[in-house]
């Protein structure tokens, strides 16, 4: 199959791939870039599991097309810490007992990277809104709740990568 | 209590694979690579009933990019089944297909659409035979038979019959009859299935799966393969969740094993979502009619209870899926008389397993049945259940001795942190509130692969590596075996490495589907570390000229009682060791004090687990009359862990179950159908929880203290995933002023219990009866 060559921003490295015109985000992450960190868990956008950063919004990596997110900037899992130091949602995730299984813990912790960047100061109700699309089977959600809420507290937004 | 003297149990601290976790570092079964893999698909029947006449797979094997296709001619037709007696599942159809996505044949192939397109290329011809979808249709007489030599494909019989059933219903005030029906249920768990199989120029072959007991997974490979066990190498990998639903064996690994042999190359294969749902396995639907008596204080005097369970295609842990239902509510209830009939009947649908929440109708039906007792008797729920509720060191009708219980705890506090009494008797239309309680085993007689060892090394710099057959399904087994092993050796957690669950390097275990992970597996890490650590006082008592009885090993150091500033580090006495040619090296083994001679059909009866865990959940909703939608408001549970050796994991472990057990388990979670099809066999269509459903959950952590569990530590967490859908219902009922028969409560089923209000103490669906099943001369075996 004819291949297209994709320039995109991965966890703040360029990179230069040639994907078929059918390769989605996710199998990109996964398969050409080897960022297992990105799960998949139903194919069709609903678990959550796949979910990354596009440009700072949370984009299911599932149903995106790699070529339609050409030029743009891909944030991960992996891409949140930094040296081996934790991001605060990764430090609450694994300090507050809400990981078990771990294997929506990827897509959560993106999708509260996603809402704290935007509002830092949120809402019970605005957790449980900005993480209604992801599924956790085995936590019952709660500490995954009190751990946003943890990391909510600890949380700065970054600057914008202008330095601004 | 003995828990103040501990330094790292009984603490809420941080799992240890939470890092790799959060990181996105750890290691799912399909994240592995390995080089020249390929990717193998699946071809699936699409009858639910066939004879396969003939398979012709030679265009398929011709085409470019096709490394190796398989078919049941491939095979030795070895079949599986948990127990001798049930062994009737060809790992790849060989004859006949009994359900649709029985598999057929599978490819392996460079690259999945390779592989899909060579599927397409498989022809087969089959001959439709007639089909069964539920049980009744299943046990009818001149229906079709599924498997030969099963009558009315009654797959398994169990009859449990203790004291005097008749003559102690004559004694009753009180005797009622209900029936209670609950759809299939299904796992769902985040991670879809997945085998990455390995064979190497040996014979051997390596294999990565989720699972639930490596060993189990390894034996039954080694069977089905007609490899040497030692040539089979189940591998150590995360697993995304398992409630049940990894516990079994199943063709993917058979199959993804017979490729790689075959193409002499790594392949991996993965399953949609679809598959994982239709082709591993699902929880049983049920119909349970139960007729209890009862005198004038409520106590139970009799009870007859006869379930019938849809199982599907093959029998996979059938006479124990048949059985436990009862065996926790026995656990539960106090009887002197009581019998049960348990039937699970053959269909043409998926197979069923054991599931988080198994027996919905006969856990619900139960609590559903005692609530209308006490209404007419005029009883509260809370002292229904007081008045039945199990107490230690008694002896279930069966012949488990119960060493500790703290269910009448669990009741007391979960109704007194919930103000039931009060709430229950304030009748404010639509909002309710509803108790249940239950018990779970803590492992079963699993013969050889009933107990767990361990060993444990230390490394020059102090550390020490445990090695134990324990494997972790997200439940936290990992850490609960490295927070022992630091607990008794006196080191950090982070200076404890963990070799586990691969069958190569690690000792047997009993795996975790039992609920035994802890009582079995952290015994043994635990006997293990301390003999480790006897030696290690050994030598430290030369050092220090001290009696090694009055050595303490704490903060990595070994010191005189009370004298903890004259201590010497672990790292020095350790190359002391080595220099004295004595290296430390701790071995431990545990088997629980189960009866091995007790046997699910033959001989139910004698000690069935060492140690039962109790708990009691009460949830309070409100219900929408018009569009019959329930939301939970809060839900206390309450649960008799023994001991928790880590509160944060154990409140972790309830709320899942308060989330899968009640809030999805109860409200919403059922699979529907069209002729053996399954209609919903994604998240999209299945109903599951989210974040925005959850109710406040307040988990009460009740510890007895177990005379046989590490540090007293027993199950955590399943007997709230069981109660909790009995809650959920009771609560449903109450703010309706309504006792429910079919589960889930859907909206759908809540309006029509609205619409059809019965009068009086009466069940919302009358269902035909579940009754004994008269069958010619042998018991189904």
């Amino acid at each position: 199959m004819k291949k297209y060559l994709l320039n995109i921003k991965v966890n703040g490295r360029e990179e230069d791939l040639a994907v078929t015109a059918n390769s989605t985000l996710l199998e990109v992450l996964r398969e050409d870039l080897g960022l297992t960190g990105v799960k998949e868990g139903c194919s069709e956008g609903v678990c959550g599991a796949c979910t990354v950063l596009v440009d700072g919004r949370p984009v299911r990596s599932c149903l995106t097309l790699a070529l339609d997110v050409q030029g743009q900037s891909i944030t991960t899992v992996e891409g949140l810490s930094n040296e081996g130091s934790l991001d605060p949602i990764q430090e609450a995730f694994a300090t507050k007992g809400a990981v078990q299984c771990g294997f929506c813990t990827s897509g959560m912790i993106i999708a509260s990277k996603a809402l704290l960047e935007q509002n830092p100061c949120p809402t019970e109700e605005d957790i449980k809104y900005a993480l209604a699309g992801h599924f956790c089977r085995c936590t019952g959600y709660a500490k995954i709740l009190d751990a946003v809420k943890a990391a909510s507290e600890a949380y700065t937004p970054k600057k914008g990568p202008e330095g601004t | 209590m003995p828990e103040e003297n501990y330094s790292i149990i009984g603490k809420s601290i941080p799992r240890v694979d939470s890092r790799a976790k959060v990181t996105g570092e750890a290691i799912f079964t399909a994240d592995i690579v390995l080089p020249k893999m390929l990717t193998a698909k699946i071809l699936r029947s699409p009858h639910p009933h066939a004879r396969i006449l003939h398979i012709d797979a030679s265009k398929a094997r011709a085409l470019r990019g096709v490394y190796a296709v398989v078919t049941g001619r491939d095979t030795v037709g070895e079949k599986w089944g948990v127990f001798r007696y049930t062994r009737d599942q060809q790992l790849l159809c060989v004859d006949k297909v009994r359900y649709v996505g029985d598999e057929v044949a599978a490819v392996a192939a460079v690259d999945e659409e390779t592989a899909i397109e060579a599927l397409s290329l498989i022809n087969v011809d089959y001959e439709e035979l007639p089909a069964v979808f539920d049980c009744w249709s299943g046990i009818s007489p001149g229906a079709p038979l599924i498997h030969d030599g099963y009558e009315r494909n009654i797959n398994v019989a169990v009859k449990i019959d203790v004291g005097n059933v008749e003559e102690a219903f004559k004694k009753c005030v009180l005797v009622r009859e209900d029936t209670f029906v609950a759809e299939e249920d299904s796992y769902f768990m985040t991670e879809p299935y997945a085998v990455v199989a390995n064979s190497h120029a040996d014979g051997s072959v390596e294999v990565w799966m989720p699972n639930a007991s490596p060993h189990t997974k390894a034996k039954a490979l080694s069977n089905a393969l007609r490899i040497p066990l030692s040539k089979v190498n189940v591998r150590k990998i995360t697993i995304g969740g398992a409630f049940g639903g990894r516990s079994d064996v199943f063709p993917a690994e058979f199959i993804t094993c017979l490729l790689s042999l075959r193409a002499q190359r790594p392949v991996k294969l993965v399953y949609t979502r679809e598959e994982n749902s239709i082709a591993t396995r699902m929880g049983h639907a049920m119909i349970t009619t139960i007729k209890t008596g009862v005198d004038r204080d409520g106590k139970v005097l009799a009870r007859d209870i006869v379930c019938y369970l849809d199982g599907g295609a093959y029998s996979s842990t059938g006479p124990i899926a048949t059985s436990v239902p009862f065996l926790c509510h026995e656990q539960t209830y106090r009887m002197e008389n009581v019998r049960f009939h348990g039937y699970r009947i053959y269909t043409n649908k998926p197979v069923r397993g054991m599931i988080r929440i198994h027996g919905r109708s006969f856990a619900c039906g139960i609590d559903t049945q005692l609530d209308m007792i006490g209404a007419e008797l005029g009883i509260d729920p809370v002292t229904m259940r007081l008045r039945n509720a199990r107490c230690p060191g008694e002896t279930t009708p069966t012949g488990s001795f119960v060493a500790s219980c703290g269910l009448v705890e669990c009741i007391e506090k979960s109704a007194e942190k919930s103000g039931f009494t009060d709430k229950f008797a304030q009748r404010i239309p639509y909002r309710g509130i509803g108790i249940g309680i239950n018990s779970v085993q803590t492992g079963f007689p699993l013969g050889i692969r009933g107990g767990s060892q361990a060993f444990i090394k230390f490394h020059e710099d102090g550390g020490a590596t445990i090695v134990s057959g324990v494997v972790d399904n997200g439940q936290g087994n990992d850490h609960m075996l490295v927070q022992i092993a630091a607990e008794e050796l006196g080191l950090p957690v982070e200076e404890i490495r963990l070799i586990s669950a691969d069958t190569e390097v690690t000792p047997t275990d009993a795996g975790s589907y039992s609920m035994i992970s802890t009582f079995a597996g952290g015994n043994a890490v635990k006997r293990a570390a301390a003999d480790a650590r006897a030696q290690l006082l050994e030598i430290a008592s030369e050092m220090l000229e001290a009696d090694p009885e009055d050595l303490v090993a704490r903060d990595k150091k070994v010191f005189v009682k009370g004298a903890p500033d004259r201590g010497i580090p672990i790292p020095k006495i350790v190359r002391q060791a080595l220099l004295q040619g004595k290296p430390i090296m701790g071995r431990g083994s545990f088997s629980p004090d189960v009866d091995q001679r007790r046997e699910w059909i033959s001989n139910p009866r004698g000690q069935l687990s060492q140690a039962f865990s109790f708990g009691a959940t009460v949830a309070e909703v409100v219900v929408d009359p018009e569009t019959g939608i329930v939301r939970a408001e809060q839900v206390t549970c309450a649960q008799d862990c023994g001991f928790a050796l880590n509160p944060m994991v154990v409140e972790g472990q309830f709320e899942g179950g308060v989330a899968m057990g009640g809030q999805g388990g109860m409200l919403g979670e059922e699979h529907r159908w069209h002729r053996g099809h399954v209609l919903n066999p994604t998240m999209l269509e299945y109903k599951m929880p989210i974040m925005k459903d959850m109710p406040r959950i307040v988990p009460l952590i009740v510890e007895t203290i177990d005379p046989g569990g590490p540090y007293g530590a027993k199950e955590a967490g399943m007997s709230v995933a069981m109660s909790a859908a009995q809650a959920y219902a009771n609560a449903v009922g109450h703010a309706l002023g309504i006792y429910f028969n079919h589960f889930p409560l859907t909206p759908e089923r809540i309006l029509e219990a609205i619409e059809k209000k019965p009068s009086g103490l009466r069940t919302v669906w009358d269902f035909p009866a579940a009754r004994i099943i008269e069958k010619p001369d042998k018991e189904a075996k």
